[in-house]
């Protein structure tokens, strides 16, 4: 579904990806973990599309198709869904609304008929009850005065209703305490099938005890240094970024 | 080619010969008072003419770029009939017709219009004596007050007796037409009598129009004590015709005013809202909100005096300027020595679209008294990339996500509106014109 063939990308002239290869496959959930500044959330973002990351080598294929020229939304009609690590507060506009908006597109992109206004309200329903939203918060504009659980909650809600084929989650579980891990990886679980895939983005090995990969990465000064299965994130739990840090003398994170 | 740039004449002359000229048409025709004070207001104006950028109220608009020898007093207008303005009703309110400055009945709709509520000619009311004091109101009189002062012939008066409580809105329709550059001078005086209430919606609009105008509108406003006005105002003229809209409000004991000012369109917008608080535990609300594209210049100067102890006022004007365009913010509040324990808010944001927009905001606290509460801050700055970006991830394309950026920076400003039919109005036409 992904496959991250030798990336290499910039930020202001400073190369921060460098080299990276990944191959996320449908129905796997795959965890990248690492040390702050090894390059998670510029990975996070240039998958999402953010146009100020230079990619100066490499190719990003989703589904068989070269996404590099495709502008952010045309990433998230083609199936691709961001959850932010800082959810943006939008004042003004209410999630109902912009997520009519957010699925009238993404239908009409896959040349689909727009939703029918009751269709989208049973949706709106179905999706609230599966990842434990109020629909107070929901009505309320864009993560305006949400707690940090109630942002990340609403962004695993959006992710419900727009339905993408890859869930990037960008340090999901950050800033939140075990109650709402919880039910932010439940969310998550229940989105899971046979037909999508997960990448887990995090520093973390707390969040992988609820949202259990079937891989585990390690990125490490812009490149993916260790692969393996969930084994591989306790061990890290255990013996810490240093471990990496000491293998790699040679990189500077 | 020898092409010799020809400097267009600002005189005074011309308006101070246009004066005589119209003598018979004047207000001060329907009243001596009102004769006195028109000449005393031409002598005034002709010692201090058109003003330009020397002028310090004027220094970012230029109103000789927009007023000059060549307009005249009368033009050249084509009949409309109410047909040709009917699209510009608003639902089942009441609809006086100003066109080109004058109150036009036949246009209007007033069948609907509460019998205790008055709406006639300024010229009439003059004549049986009424409301001469307001007209000799000018405190604050800049050059364009002085010309509408001398210059004016007519307008619209607008009463609303004692404990009368109007539900919904009358709509005063201002369209500009004709084939000639025109120059217009409308005066209203609005009075909302004791414990009385209203909503007054003001459109400004242009049909047939095909050469420049220069509407130069003064209305004064009375706000009795504990009486309530509510002032909403659309401005969407042709982007040939210009406006200087000059509202003088003066509000009573417990007496609460309520403006949203939105500005979407036309050549030169310059609004002076001037606001008197003359009466204690009184309560003023004022909202603006301009969109200014290329070529366009829109310029938002308030005034709020706080001549008394224990009010409350809060002003939040919001601009969105795009490459080409000038927008303008000026917001001054006076708080008297005596006006203790005031409440004065003031907040100015702006969006500039691109590296072409020019934004100048001068925001102007002076507080003679020690016992108050005021505030004021600006910022003016892109639209949030993040925010932006942060949409697209969701599938909005680019023009999309500005556009819902931007309603939503919009819509602070037109939710204060009370009157719900309106307020969608005015969402639907801020939704046109961000784009």
């Amino acid at each position: 579904m992904l496959e991250i063939k030798n990336l290499k990308v910039s930020v202001e002239g400073k190369e921060i990806l460098k080299g990276l290869n990944l191959t996320v496959n449908k129905g796997e959930v795959h965890a990248i973990m690492g040390p702050n500044g090894a390059g998670k959330s510029t990975l996070a973002s240039v998958i999402a599309g953010k146009e100020e990351y230079e990619v100066t080598g490499g190719s990003i294929h989703f589904n068989g198709k070269d996404i590099s020229e495709l502008s952010p939304d045309e990433r998230a009609k083609e199936g691709m869904f961001l959850a932010f690590q800082y959810p943006i507060e939008i004042p003004g506009v209410t999630t109902i609304n912009f997520l009519k908006t957010a699925v009238s597109e993404i239908r009409a992109y896959r040349g689909l008929e727009p939703m029918e206004a009751k269709d989208f309200l049973a949706m709106l329903k179905e999706k609230q009850k599966l990842v434990q939203i109020d629909t107070n918060l929901t009505g309320r504009s864009v993560n305006e005065g949400f707690s940090g659980g109630e942002k990340k909650r609403n962004e695993i809600f959006q992710m419900a209703m727009l339905e993408p084929k890859l869930g990037v989650l960008d340090e999901t579980d950050s800033g939140l305490d075990i109650d709402a891990l919880r039910i932010v990886a439940d969310g998550v679980n229940k989105l899971r099938t046979k037909e999508n895939a997960f990448l887990v983005i995090t520093h973390y090995q707390r969040l992988l005890d609820h949202i259990v990969p079937d891989f585990v990465h390690v990125l490490y000064d812009g490149r993916i240094v260790k692969s393996g299965k969930k084994e591989l994130a306790l061990e890290l739990e255990e013996k810490g970024y240093d471990w990496i840090k000491k293998e790699f003398p040679e990189m500077i994170a | 080619m020898s092409a010799v740039a020809v400097k267009k004449e600002v005189s005074t002359a011309k308006w101070t010969t246009e004066f005589e000229a119209t003598a018979t048409n004047r207000l001060g025709a329907a009243n001596s008072s009102v004769k006195e004070i028109q000449e005393k207001a031409i002598q005034d104006f002709a010692t201090r003419g058109i003003p330009d950028k020397k002028v310090e109220d004027y220094k970012y608009t230029n109103i000789r770029l927009y007023l000059n020898d060549e307009y005249a007093l009368k033009g050249d207008v084509t009949k409309l009939k109410q047909s040709d303005v009917r699209h510009l009703f608003l639902g089942g309110h009441a609809t006086v017709v100003i066109l080109n400055g004058r109150f036009v009945k036949e246009l209007s709709s007033l069948k609907n219009l509460p019998q205790e509520v008055t709406v006639g000619n300024l010229f009439t009311a003059l004549k049986e004596n009424k409301f001469v004091n307001s007209i000799s109101s000018q405190g604050h009189s800049s050059q364009l007050t002085l010309l509408n002062t001398a210059l004016a012939q007519d307008g619209l008066f607008i009463n609303v007796p004692e404990r009368y409580n109007c539900v919904g809105p009358i709509h005063l329709l201002y369209i500009s037409s004709g084939r000639t550059k025109t120059l217009f001078n409308p005066r209203n005086i609005i009075k909302v009598g004791e414990g009385a209430s209203l909503t007054i919606i003001e459109s400004y609009h242009s049909v047939e129009l095909s050469e420049k105008t220069f509407t130069n509108a003064v209305t004064e406003m009375i706000v009795e004590n504990d009486a309530t006005l509510n002032n909403y105002i659309l401005q969407e003229e042709d982007k040939i015709a210009s406006q200087s809209n000059v509202h003088q409000v003066s509000v009573g004991i417990a007496g609460k005013f309520n403006s949203v000012v939105v500005s979407l369109d036309g050549a030169m917008v310059r609004n002076d809202l001037n606001v008197s608080i003359n009466g204690e535990n009184a309560e003023i609300h004022m909202h603006g909100l301009f969109v200014v594209k290329d070529g366009q210049h829109i310029d938002n100067h308030s005034l709020v005096e706080h001549n008394v102890p224990n009010c409350f006022s809060n002003e939040l004007y919001k601009g969105v300027i795009a490459d080409g365009g000038t927008g303008v913010f000026n917001g001054k509040i006076f708080v008297k020595q005596d006006a203790q324990k005031t409440n004065a808010y003031q907040s100015n944001k702006n969006i500039l679209l691109g590296d072409n927009a020019s934004m100048n905001t001068k925001p102007q606290l002076e507080i003679y008294a020690d016992d108050v509460k005021c505030s004021h801050g600006t910022t003016t700055g892109r639209l949030d990339e993040t925010a932006l970006f942060y949409l697209r991830t969701r599938g909005l394309n680019e023009t999309l996500a500005r556009k819902v950026l931007l309603g939503a920076f919009a819509k602070e400003v037109s939710d204060t509106v009370k009157d719900e039919a309106f307020r969608l109005h005015l969402e639907e036409r801020i939704h046109d014109h961000i784009a």
